[in-house]
């Protein structure tokens, strides 16, 4: 019964559905979907490689999102004594919450397509990557960060307290990305520099070299996809687990320890995988 | 009385986010090719940090007290030492580096960004008795903007970081510190209870016609 009411589909798509009507709604949002479309359009061929312009889109669906869809789960906080004594278990209002990241995840979807427009995958902006692992890097820095900013808020709604925790959040990942992106410039080569670089939602694959060619730094987009994709699992699994009770909870748990050992070893996959060395082209 | 004012603000949220903009700045410091990308975070924080000083959980109770706003603002201001501070100490732990900054020019932003935070802080304490987070969060988006988006970076920058092109940060900052300056008297000498309140005061039967 418990898990009918806490996962049946007749209770979770209302709630899902007034959910996203929540967030489109959300100015924070807005801005950010409006401000994420009018960033990086326009640059064209002034662009000299493809990470000038593709963290603005992260950037706003990604870390803005993750703020509206924390403030969205703090604002139900209010209501919990009332909402709490309802037959709909905070798991499920917890899952509604979570599919509310599809919109930014549209979004973002939409943003990709509208990037391979002014920057087509045989472009040189990519630098060496091969046609699959510049569809890869695209969809790595837009489309799965669109969707996990957006599920971390929810996990950071439902488990923190503290009303700021978004927007500390937000600038320590961001100030996380500069440092890692920095020491990665003057260590190019190093394993451990580019697992230190892809430990992160976010991570950049190109700079722009000397000579103006594009230099690809080490490490494999695709398994970074996997890594970014465990991380959206365990923010949903940490999310739905408050407020989980019984053999709800022990699955929750036991899939967040396969989903934390998946995660670790797709870091290091992506850290080891693709180009072994810098490579410039 | 000062004490007791003192003693009921939002330390643990000023205290927080100033430790985390201590760690972001030390990172700053220590690896000198990150400071200009660290350090206006860390001043981010640090307004973030100026915004939770005047919260307060007993305003119901608080606001109707005899100590007037000004008074209370006034108290509440002390804590602004602590953001302060800790950008100090950043600061000269990037001196002390050999980081090569317009050192006064730092400064300035530091104080502009905490004295934003808290200006912030004023004007949404006349409608509520935490505004901290929202207060802490609008700053945040408002001072992160220059940094992301390309359009308005052309026109404004908010740390003088050597070799940026672009205007001055330092007219941003003056002007900021003027505006602060004029919303923070505006805001501590004659502020209202809020309007929800008033409205709330008299509950209004279903239908009937607003007077």
């Amino acid at each position: 019964m418990t898990a009918t009411l806490a996962f049946g589909r007749p209770v979770l798509v209302p709630l899902a559905a007034r959910e996203a009507r929540r967030l489109v709604l959300n100015p924070v949002f807005l801005f950010a979907v409006v401000t994420a479309w009018t960033t990086w359009t326009g640059g064209g061929s002034a662009t000299p490689e493809i990470d000038n312009v593709n963290g603005y889109p992260a950037v706003f669906l990604g870390g803005f999102g993750m703020m509206a869809t924390y403030w969205l789960t703090r604002s139900m906080r209010a209501s919990e004594p009332v909402a709490g004594v309802t037959p709909t278990t905070r798991p499920t209002r917890t899952a509604a919450l979570c599919w509310v990241a599809i919109v930014p995840f549209f979004c973002g979807v939409l943003t990709l397509f509208g990037f391979l427009h002014p920057y087509p995958v045989g472009d040189a902006v990519y630098g060496p990557f091969s046609p699959s692992a510049r569809l890869a890097v695209l969809v790595g820095q837009i489309v799965i960060p669109s969707l996990g900013g957006p599920l971390l808020g929810v996990a950071l709604g439902r488990w923190v307290r503290f009303p700021g925790a978004a927007f500390v959040l937000f600038l320590v990942i961001f100030g996380w990305v500069e440092l890692v992106t920095i020491l990665t410039l003057s260590h190019q080569d190093s394993a451990p520099v580019a697992v230190l670089r892809l430990f992160s939602p976010f991570a950049f694959f190109t700079v722009q070299a000397d000579s103006g060619a594009v230099t690809a730094w080490r490490g494999s987009p695709w398994f970074f996809i996997g890594w970014q994709l465990a991380l959206c699992t365990i923010a949903v699994l940490v999310a739905l687990l408050r407020g989980a009770e019984g053999r709800v909870r022990s699955r929750i748990i036991r899939a967040l320890a396969i989903a934390g050992v998946g995660a670790v070893i797709l870091l290091v996959l992506a850290g080891t995988g693709g180009f072994t060395y810098a490579v410039t082209a | 009385m000062a004490g007791a004012v003192l003693r009921a603000g939002a330390w643990l949220e000023v205290a927080g986010i100033s430790g985390v903009a201590v760690v972001v700045g030390g990172c700053g410091a220590a690896f000198p090719a990150a400071a200009t990308a660290l350090l206006p975070i860390c001043f981010a924080l640090l307004a973030a940090a100026a915004a939770f000083t005047l919260d307060e959980p007993a305003s119901l109770v608080v606001d109707v007290t005899p100590t007037g706003p000004a008074r209370r603002t006034a108290i509440r201001a002390v804590a602004l030492l602590a953001p302060l501070a800790v950008g100090a100490l950043v600061l000269l732990a990037a001196a002390l580096r050999g980081l090569a900054l317009p050192w006064a020019a730092a400064g300035l932003a530091l104080a502009g960004n905490v004295l934003l935070g808290f200006a912030a802080a004023c004007v949404a304490r006349t409608r509520t008795g935490e505004p901290g987070a929202a207060a802490g969060a609008a700053v945040v988006l408002v001072l992160m903007v220059p940094g992301l988006v390309p359009q308005v970076a052309r026109w404004v920058r908010t740390f003088p970081a050597p070799g940026a092109g672009g205007p001055s940060p330092d007219h941003v900052w003056w002007t900021v510190l003027a505006v602060c300056a004029v919303a923070i008297a505006i805001s501590a000498g004659g502020r209202r209870l809020p309007r929800w309140r008033a409205r709330g005061a008299i509950p209004r039967l279903p239908g009937a016609v607003r007077p």
